[in-house]
């Protein structure tokens, strides 16, 4: 059981140091009060980007469905593989974990998800999804998540106020005019090495305001450093929670860390890349799928096991799905509508909207049913408490997909 | 007449010319002083020494002729080989080798007050040339400054105005010149910034140039700041560098550079402002009153003003003389980036707040980590540990003792940190550096 000190606010009111002060400093007292206030409005939201269109028909397959068997001939998976949901879908055979968290409560489908005139370069729609925005102006500026962080009013005592886990830039999505992201590739950028101490520091009073400020803040840091510490070695192998080695999985566990730690920073946000399957669909999707499930599955259950779990929302998304009739490089083109996954251990679990008609085209493709924004506006709204219609600029209707 | 606030300052009993006062001069104008050079303004005086800064040729380790020519070649590699990684080491090698210290750390200063990011732009190209402008009229006219950078190419990009039409004027370049780079906020209207962006329309890039074209400018007539006219952007420009915010602002951000926290008061501001609008808002003025001020070199103004990254990483070089050879430049800036200051990439067009927000846990952290690294040599190929004995012995500096106050006195302008016999006795001496890098008054110049 996660019984020790395993969380930054538990560190910093135990602490030895700090019962020795004549006083609580007063960034202390303010983080405590910070801590205390934010116990309604510690939320998480983990955004995984599917870079490239994911294939939503081969991932939740509409196995009886004639379209299926008509358009889908190499790529089509065979109904015993599946993994059946119900009596018209299965999902892809690598997301075992991904259906194990659909029986436990913990994940909902969001099916036939899309836009108004579906733009088909990668580019503009990823612009569109990040942007929240179909229009071209909208698209250089700031994201989704970006400006509503920028009404965030927990702001002042947040920095960052999200986390981008990888080796890019912050995203357009992450982008705001005062809110700011950081990204960060290995955690070992907040562990201090061994030769790197400083001189001991309960001593003299400070000669002025900000040495005094940066005393405590270094005293933070260090605590921060040895929290750290101290839940990566909670976290070693042996206690059944092994993350798979996969970079997505590594990131995510990443990303579990932060959210013991509990700092304030309320959006993380990861990409995994190589959806764009033109070519050779078949053992791409499998590997990324299967990676995409395993590390969801592994971060969700370290999370429950720290009893975080019902704090965090995922939201994974891809710019578009594919072309309902497979080209003739055993691969699929550019499409519309997709699927989103969002998970979590308080979300309302199950499948959301009606499986797009793989015989009801629209210029061949499938039909866009649910709007973006209505995901986004849920997850601004009912999830995180932000003004979802100040951030998309019109009301969408929420999708209830948290509780 | 009354004094002014900012009235020259002299050595005095109580205020006298020392090596706090030296070290306090070069962390906080400069990019931090090697032993010599230390010694060599201690002996000359304050005038000699804030001369020599302001001249901007004190030679650390090259001759300038050489500096420059190498400096340019680095940068243009960099545009080259298109790499934004290449073109912040070659900033970087500049600043590690510079003889104007003070001119690279007022490039810095417009580089936030300007804050353009590569991460939208996409092209060092126009990166380096923005940065190019900020050194040339780093102390100029502050119109010299503005009318140049408002047609930069990287800076239209950056602002989304690399199209401003007619039919849809662009408004956020209009309101980040007055809310950011001009004025500050709460000196202008939003009917003036819908007038300003119909003034600005017509200002398009393109082929990476600025172009003005006239077919989509609104000619007609437009009020901005309460005055009539057919203003078209140059005039906005005009009324801005007529507005009396502006030199505030201008004394906001030289303040900020150069005074410690909670020091400059609406006083100093208005008597530096005041200045600065008698002169065409001219910069280098500013920078001169300030660094001769009594008010600068008084111990209120010591040790209270955090380090950025870029001045702490660079200080840690040209204090400890790793000039020959130098550490990677292309890993300093990867520290700078952990440290939370990624050149060229400012977080969004405030710029980096700066002050107390300098101090995260994750850059606080870094900042240790760096110390200990680069004391250990492993930011040198190949890795070089600094050898503290021999450094300091070859300054004359033998006993054990001595050489703890030595570097205490190089690094932070004082025999012994606060931190007075806390570091243990037997202490390895290059530990000894480490922990004086590390703490928290490394920090604060």
């Amino acid at each position: 059981m996660f019984d020790q000190l395993h969380t930054r606010r538990q560190f910093l009111t135990r602490s030895a140091l700090i019962a020795a002060a004549p006083s609580v400093p007063l960034f202390l007292k303010q983080t405590a009060q910070a801590a205390d206030s934010s116990k309604d409005t510690d939320r998480i939201l983990v955004v995984i980007q599917l870079s490239g269109g994911n294939d939503g028909i081969n991932t939740l397959v509409p196995y009886t469905d004639e379209g299926y068997v008509k358009h889908r001939d190499q790529l089509r998976i065979p109904t015993q593989q599946l993994i059946r949901i119900n009596d018209q879908l299965g999902l892809h055979p690598a997301m075992r974990p991904a259906a194990d968290l659909l029986d436990d409560g913990r994940l909902a489908l969001v099916q036939g998800v899309g836009y108004p005139n579906p733009n088909r370069s990668h580019e503009v729609s990823m612009a569109i999804w990040q942007s929240g925005s179909c229009e071209p102006a909208d698209h250089t500026s700031f994201g989704w998540l970006g400006r509503a962080l920028d009404k965030d009013v927990r702001k002042a005592t947040i920095k960052p106020h999200s986390f981008l886990l990888g080796d890019e830039n912050p995203p357009l999505a992450l982008r705001g005019r005062k809110s700011t992201s950081v990204a960060l590739e290995y955690l070992s950028d907040l562990q201090l090495r061994p030769g790197a101490a400083g001189l001991d520091n309960a001593l003299p009073n400070a000669d002025n305001d900000l040495l005094a400020f940066t005393r405590r803040a270094m005293l933070s840091a260090r605590a921060t450093a040895d929290v750290l510490d101290d839940v990566a070695k909670k976290t070693a192998p042996g206690q059944g929670l092994a993350y798979p080695a996969t970079q997505l999985a590594g990131r995510l566990q990443s990303i579990a860390q932060l959210i013991k730690m509990e700092l304030p920073t309320p959006v993380y946000y990861t990409i995994q890349s190589g959806y764009d399957t033109h070519a050779v669909q078949l053992p791409t999707q499998a590997r990324l799928l299967g990676e995409l499930a395993a590390g969801m599955k592994a971060f969700l259950d370290d999370l429950k096991q720290a009893r975080l779990d019902d704090r965090v929302t995922m939201l994974c998304f891809s710019e578009f799905g594919r072309r309902v009739k497979e080209n003739a490089s055993l691969g699929t083109d550019h499409g519309t509508a997709g699927l989103v996954f969002v998970a979590g251990g308080n979300i309302n679990a199950g499948l959301v909207g009606r499986p797009p008609a793989l015989t009801d085209l629209v210029d061949d493709d499938l039909e866009v049913q649910i709007d973006f924004r209505q995901i986004y506006a849920s997850l601004l709204r009912d999830w995180l408490g932000m003004d979802a219609a100040a951030v998309l600029g019109d009301s969408y209707e929420g999708l209830q997909l948290t509780k | 007449m009354p004094t002014p606030i900012l009235s020259r300052y002299k050595p005095s009993q109580t205020a006298p010319w020392n090596l706090a006062r030296v070290v306090h001069l070069h962390r906080r104008a400069g990019l931090a002083a090697n032993w010599h050079e230390v010694q060599r303004d201690l002996r000359e005086g304050p005038d000699l020494a804030v001369d020599r800064l302001l001249a901007g040729n004190s030679p650390a380790g090259e001759s300038s002729a050489e500096f420059h020519s190498t400096a340019d070649a680095l940068s243009a590699a960099a545009v080259a080989a298109n790499s934004i990684e290449r073109l912040k080491a070659s900033w970087i090698y500049r600043l590690l080798f510079t003889p104007d210290p003070l001119g690279e750390r007022l490039t810095l200063m417009w580089h936030n007050h300007f804050a353009t990011s590569q991460a939208k732009v996409q092209d060092v190209a126009l990166m380096l040339r923005q940065n190019q402008a900020f050194r040339q009229f780093a102390r100029a006219p502050f119109g010299e400054m503005l009318r140049h950078v408002a047609k930069d190419p990287a800076l239209l990009i950056w602002l989304d105005a690399d199209s401003n039409r007619q039919e849809h004027p662009n408004e956020n370049l209009a309101r980040e010149i007055m809310e950011l780079f001009a004025l500050a906020a709460g000196n202008y209207s939003e009917r003036d910034i819908k007038e300003a962006a119909r003034a600005l329309t017509g200002w398009t890039v393109k082929n990476r140039e600025f172009r003005e074209d006239h077919r989509y400018h609104d000619g007609d007539a437009k009020t901005i700041f309460a005055q009539r006219g057919n203003w078209n952007g140059d005039d906005l420009l005009t009324l801005l560098l007529e507005h009396p915010a502006t030199a505030r602002r201008l004394a906001f951000r030289l303040c900020e550079m150069f005074l410690g926290e909670g020091v400059a008061n609406d006083a100093v501001l208005d008597e530096l402002a005041d200045g600065m609008r008698q002169r065409h808002l001219d910069v280098g003025w500013g920078v001169e009153t300030l660094l001769r001020s009594e008010l600068f070199f008084s111990a209120r103004n010591f040790g209270n003003r955090i380090l950025s990254p870029v001045e702490f990483v660079i200080g840690v070089a040209r204090s400890l003389e790793m000039v020959d050879p130098p550490p990677s430049s292309l890993l300093l800036a990867e520290w700078m980036a952990r440290l939370g200051q990624d050149l060229f990439n400012p977080p969004n067009v405030f710029g980096w707040p700066g002050g107390r927000s300098w101090l995260t846990s994750r850059n606080l952290i870094g900042r240790a980590n760096f110390a200990a690294a680069i004391v250990a040599g492993e930011l040198h190929h190949p890795v070089r540990p600094f050898d503290p004995v021999s450094f300091a012995r070859a300054r004359g500096v033998t006993d054990a003792d001595q050489q703890r106050s030595f570097y205490s006195e190089l690094l932070l302008g004082r025999a012994r940190p606060s931190e007075a016999g806390a570091a243990p006795r037997g202490a390895a001496p290059e530990n000894f550096v480490t922990m004086i890098l590390a703490s928290p008054e490394a920090q604060l110049a």
